[in-house]
């Protein structure tokens, strides 16, 4: 059933947190409104002649890639797994149920969220392959899944000298505890789609898992009259995963008068 | 309307075609470039995918072409890379559905466009894509709730059942991705995309309900005035648009309903194709 502004109701058994594509909208204006001040770097792109639009924001990182299987000393991973962990929630759909997960503390007082400090990244990990480290432009863009009710992040990296890198090599940019992660849980995967606005190949983080993890949080938020820019709790869960940095900033400069309450179910 | 009969038409054996030919094929034919003997013809069909019907193709060329040449095959037409994740009845209708038989596809085994196509390296790609979509499709009118009480095996099968061509292998199992409480008249959303070249947009995916909120039934007249209100010319208009699905114009009278649950292409979307009238 749906009320006149358009907001899903559900009975209360069935609450689910999602996000309409107007809160979408609202989000990501007064997340670009914060990204100016800090000047993180975000814009808004347009489609010709619509509302429709999606955040974007492009970012050099130094790392070491290759496209073969990346080993650091401390514990080595099997690469030959990420081909298939990449699509590794095809084939776990049963134990999703029993994954437990990565954001959500049991206790309603407190919200865990697990963030990998991204400096660590070049510290930490010693590469036995012949490979150097080299610069490379990511770009990020956050659309809106109608399917999905949720945000969508798509990426893509290229070499400065414009050649594009591949799943492999993007699979082997990610922390390795990431990997590790996303190895074992259907969560989150990672892989090559089409972008639905502009039509060219992006990688994608899939975003069928999103509400299951965003709940926990929205719940707490609203049992404790606390407002949250979904946009931005949910890009903070996932940004890590890709090497995006979102820096805590966002969330200590909050104004409260221009905070809106996010769609929630009734 | 008898669901079952008019269900079974989708997958295959559909017929009828202004065309004059089976709409459940596609007679294609495939040439290496640099354009010269060996070529192959073939009946591709409509609702599978390049990269998956193929194989024989690859092994036919590489007869002729030396080892060190050949990466990753991919497909173009007339200048435009053919992307393998769309159905190829969608290709054809896109690209080539007024032009002269049997449709000329060249075949490339370098210099892959990895700005314009997606990579395709085994069939395990492949079926991510389809089970991808069917996983979207269900998002969409089901809630996922559908797909998610399905096992692992479930969805095995519906993919076997396309890669197999297997008819009722893959119906046992998509008929329960087709059903819907009696009391809601159809679908939460209909799973469609509008597809045309007339724009960088690769396509437009939007919700729809099949029923409006007063129960009125939606067709596709009226999913196309919502969504791409220039396909449909206004009173006294030319034609300027054939809209196309599966090779066929149907009436925009037809509800949307049963277009989904007719008409939807295996991987449970309906894909919609926006063309220009030919001039000629």
């Amino acid at each position: 059933m749906e009320n006149a502004a358009g907001r899903r109701t559900t009975r209360k058994e069935e609450m689910s947190w999602c996000m309409l594509e107007e809160t979408f909208h609202s989000c990501c204006q007064l997340l670009l409104q914060q990204s100016e001040q800090l000047k993180d770097g975000w814009s808004w792109e347009s489609v010709q002649d619509s509302q429709e639009g999606f955040l974007r924001k492009t970012a050099l990182r130094s790392l070491v890639i290759n496209s073969s299987p990346v080993w650091d000393q401390v514990g080595s991973i099997s690469d030959s797994r990420s081909h298939t962990s990449c699509h590794s929630w095809l084939n776990q759909p049963q134990q999703e149920k029993e994954q437990s997960l990565p954001v959500a503390s049991n206790d309603a007082d407190s919200i865990t969220v697990d963030i990998v400090d991204d400096d660590d990244e070049d510290d930490g990990v010693c590469m036995v392959s012949e490979d150097s480290s080299q610069v490379l432009k990511y770009e990020y863009h956050i659309l809106y899944s109608c399917s999905y009710s949720t945000p969508v992040l798509y990426f893509r990296a290229f070499t400065l000298e414009g050649r594009s890198l591949s799943l492999e090599e993007v699979w082997s940019s990610i922390h390795p505890n990431f990997r590790l992660r996303l190895q074992d849980s259907p969560l989150h995967t990672i892989s090559q789609q089409e972008h639905p606005l502009l039509g060219q190949p992006f990688f994608m983080l899939h975003p069928c898992r999103t509400e299951e993890f965003m709940r926990p949080v929205m719940q707490a938020a609203q049992d404790q009259h606390r407002p949250v820019n979904y946009v931005l709790t949910w890009l903070s869960v996932v940004a890590p995963l890709v090497g995006l940095d979102v820096p805590l900033k966002y969330f200590i400069q909050l104004h409260p008068e221009v905070l809106i309450r996010n769609t929630e179910p009734n | 309307m008898c669901r079952r009969l008019a269900a079974s038409g989708v997958f295959r054996r559909f017929s009828g075609d202004s065309r004059g030919m089976t709409a459940s094929t596609v007679a294609g034919l495939l040439s290496s470039e640099p354009t010269a003997k060996p070529r192959q013809e073939l009946l591709l069909p409509r609702v599978s995918y390049l990269t998956l019907v193929t194989d024989k193709v690859k092994k036919h060329f590489l007869k002729v072409i030396k080892a060190d040449d050949v990466e990753e095959m991919w497909f173009e037409y007339e200048g435009t890379p053919l992307k393998w994740h769309y159905p190829i009845g969608v290709l054809f209708d896109l690209h080539a559905t007024n032009t002269v038989l049997p449709w000329s596809i060249t075949v490339h085994f370098k210099t892959f466009p990895d700005g314009d196509l997606l990579h395709c390296q085994s069939n395990s790609v492949i079926e991510a894509h389809f089970m991808s979509s069917i996983k979207e499709a269900d998002a969409l009118k089901h809630k996922s709730q559908v797909v998610n009480d399905m096992q692992k095996k479930d969805h095995k099968q519906l993919w076997m059942g396309l890669q197999n061509d297997k008819f009722d292998q893959f119906w046992a199992m998509n008929r329960k991705l087709m059903e819907y409480p009696t009391e809601e008249g159809g679908f939460r959303y209909i799973p469609f995309r509008i597809y045309q070249t007339m724009s960088d947009r690769p396509f437009i995916q939007k919700l729809f309900r099949p029923v409006s909120p007063e129960g009125n039934v939606h067709t596709l007249g009226n999913l196309l005035k919502e969504m791409y209100p220039s396909a449909i010319p206004n009173d006294g208009e030319p034609k300027r648009f054939q809209v196309v699905i599966h090779g066929i114009e149907p009436l925009l009278e037809t509800p949307l309903q049963w277009l989904s649950e007719h008409l939807s292409h295996p991987d449970n979307f309906l894909h919609i194709c926006v063309i220009p009238v030919p001039t000629d």
